[in-house]
């Protein structure tokens, strides 16, 4: 299986690097939005600004960590039937997917972490301050959310063997997730309606949740506490994507044949 | 001018017929556009939620910008969005030289051929939002307001439709254009909110550079009854230079496209 998952990994990183600048233009457009936000929040609380400076910075990195798009790959794939060639190859889908995920995180960390190291040479507000534990309790969580959003994204992807609007029904997942993910506020400032559901569903666990361990506004308890919830979340999601899984092949053969 | 104008009017049938074929379409259209509106208000509520200003702005003069925001979006999709990849089609392909026989303008042509008529919604629904805060600030526009704005928000088109087509022409050389317009959908975000929101380097560069803030800033504060002359005759100036500044380019890459050509 390792050796399987070597050469995966090595087709997808060839295949990467056909799209440098696709790559780099999603770049650009993943950063803008947190800086509007961030400039935003640094207006209203002038005071906070270099906590603001410090969380936004760790929304792009974590967004960027965790993102996953499958979802648009398999509704194209579905739709246009090209699907069924994965299904001829000896190994599941899900791990040319999962290939996928860890080679475009693995460029964007190895861009990100040394620009965000320049930084915080220049700029102390960027400089973290974490203790060993939280250093492991936070990579922890980063892989945590990857997880889950690379789950959600692709059970909702399989969705498309019933639907053909997949993509809308994300789109409206997404919108969710901006609120009670973190990104467009850090969750604190958010009204307490909004903040009691944001504990319970997965969104949290996604982006804001690492952001809290490395800024060390969840700990103890509290810490306990959201690693069990993300985890729950992440059993309920692989039973989802098992199930969706079974039933969309016989869909699917229900068609082809 | 009258003949373009007849023009004009022939591309928007023709596209009308064709979008008609689509009508089931249209609910849905009509129900993405309008979430959108309100995930937009729901975000502007949330930054309230802890303030009652922004940059100096208050939550009614935040939502009249909004509503300026999303009226000039719309346009944009409504008439320039759906010309660029056939542009990019047409220079690939090179069935531009089709389009340089023809008896109408070159750019004109490119730029308004194709138009897709359901994101006038985005325009209707800017309006209302528009509306709205002037409700929430209870303010009425005087003659003299609806006046200005209506330049400055001319102004504001013309300068939309010169930096689009400015990006639209790169695609002589650039060949993925989808990448192009997302980085131009990122900066003209910034516009969402005031100018004086932003500090330092952004805010020069969204200010003077590419003159995001001018375009949606100028028409909102005129609706609001805080226009001075010399900022609208700095937004008109500001168009025109970049109007002849996207004129230029795009005759020279015609240039190119015939080198090429040939």
């Amino acid at each position: 299986m390792i050796r399987k998952y070597i050469a995966l990994l090595r087709m997808k990183y060839i295949e990467m690097l056909a799209y440098r600048l696709a790559t780099f233009v999603w770049m650009t457009g993943a950063i803008t939005q947190p800086l509007i936000t961030m400039f935003v929040w640094m207006n209203i609380h002038p005071e906070e600004s270099d906590s603001f400076v410090f969380y936004f910075m760790a929304v792009i990195f974590v967004e960027r960590m965790t993102s996953a798009w499958d979802v648009w790959e398999l509704d194209r794939e579905i739709r246009e039937g090209t699907f069924s060639n994965w299904l001829l190859r000896p190994l599941h889908p899900i791990h040319w997917a999962i290939a996928e995920n860890i080679i475009y995180k693995w460029l964007f960390a190895v861009i990100l972490v040394p620009v965000w190291v320049v930084a915080a040479t220049f700029w102390p507000a960027l400089r973290p301050h974490m203790t060993a534990s939280q250093i492991m309790l936070f990579l922890m969580a980063v892989v945590l959310g990857a997880a889950l959003r690379f789950l959600l994204s692709y059970s909702c992807g399989l969705l498309a063997f019933w639907m053909t609007k997949v993509a809308a029904v994300y789109g409206v997942i997404d919108v969710i997730s901006l609120f009670l993910s973190g990104r467009i506020a850090p969750l604190g400032l958010l009204p307490p309606q909004l903040r009691e559901w944001s504990e319970w569903l997965p969104f949290r666990y996604m982006i804001s949740f690492p952001i809290e361990i490395a800024t060390g506004a969840a700990d103890g308890g509290e810490l306990a506490r959201g690693f069990a919830i993300a985890a729950g979340w992440m059993m309920a999601l692989i039973g989802a994507l098992q199930w969706l899984w079974k039933a969309g092949m016989r869909k699917n053969q229900a068609v082809g044949g | 001018m009258r003949r373009y104008g007849r023009v004009f009017r022939e591309f928007f049938r023709a596209c009308l017929v064709e979008e008609m074929e689509y009508r089931s379409e249209f609910f849905g259209n009509f129900i993405a556009s309008f979430f959108g509106i309100a995930i937009a208000l729901l975000t502007v509520h949330i930054f309230f939620y802890q303030t009652d200003r922004l940059g100096g702005w208050t939550y009614g003069e935040v939502l009249v910008l909004l509503g300026v925001f999303n009226t000039l979006r719309g346009f944009i999709d409504f008439a320039l969005r759906p010309n660029m990849p056939r542009l990019l089609e047409h220079v690939r392909r090179g069935t531009l030289d089709y389009i340089l026989t023809k008896p109408v303008d070159s750019m004109f042509y490119v730029s308004f051929r194709h138009l897709v008529f359901w994101r006038l919604i985005d325009v209707a629904l800017g309006i209302g939002v528009i509306g709205f805060g002037l409700y929430v600030e209870r303010y009425v526009p005087s003659a003299a307001d609806v006046c200005m704005f209506l330049i400055v928000m001319a102004a504001s088109l013309l300068l939309i439709y010169s930096l689009w087509m400015m990006l639209m022409t790169t695609s002589f050389w650039v060949v993925r254009i989808d990448d192009l317009s997302f980085i131009f959908d990122s900066f003209f975000d910034t516009a969402r909110f005031p100018g004086s929101m932003y500090r330092g380097a952004v805010r020069l560069v969204i200010t003077y550079i590419l003159p995001a803030v001018l375009i949606t800033n100028t028409p909102a504060l005129a609706l609001l009854g805080k226009w001075r002359i010399p900022t609208a005759l700095a937004a008109l100036a500001a168009a025109i230079l970049f109007l002849w500044l996207a004129r230029r380019f795009w005759r020279f890459a015609l240039r190119f496209y015939t080198g090429a050509g040939g």
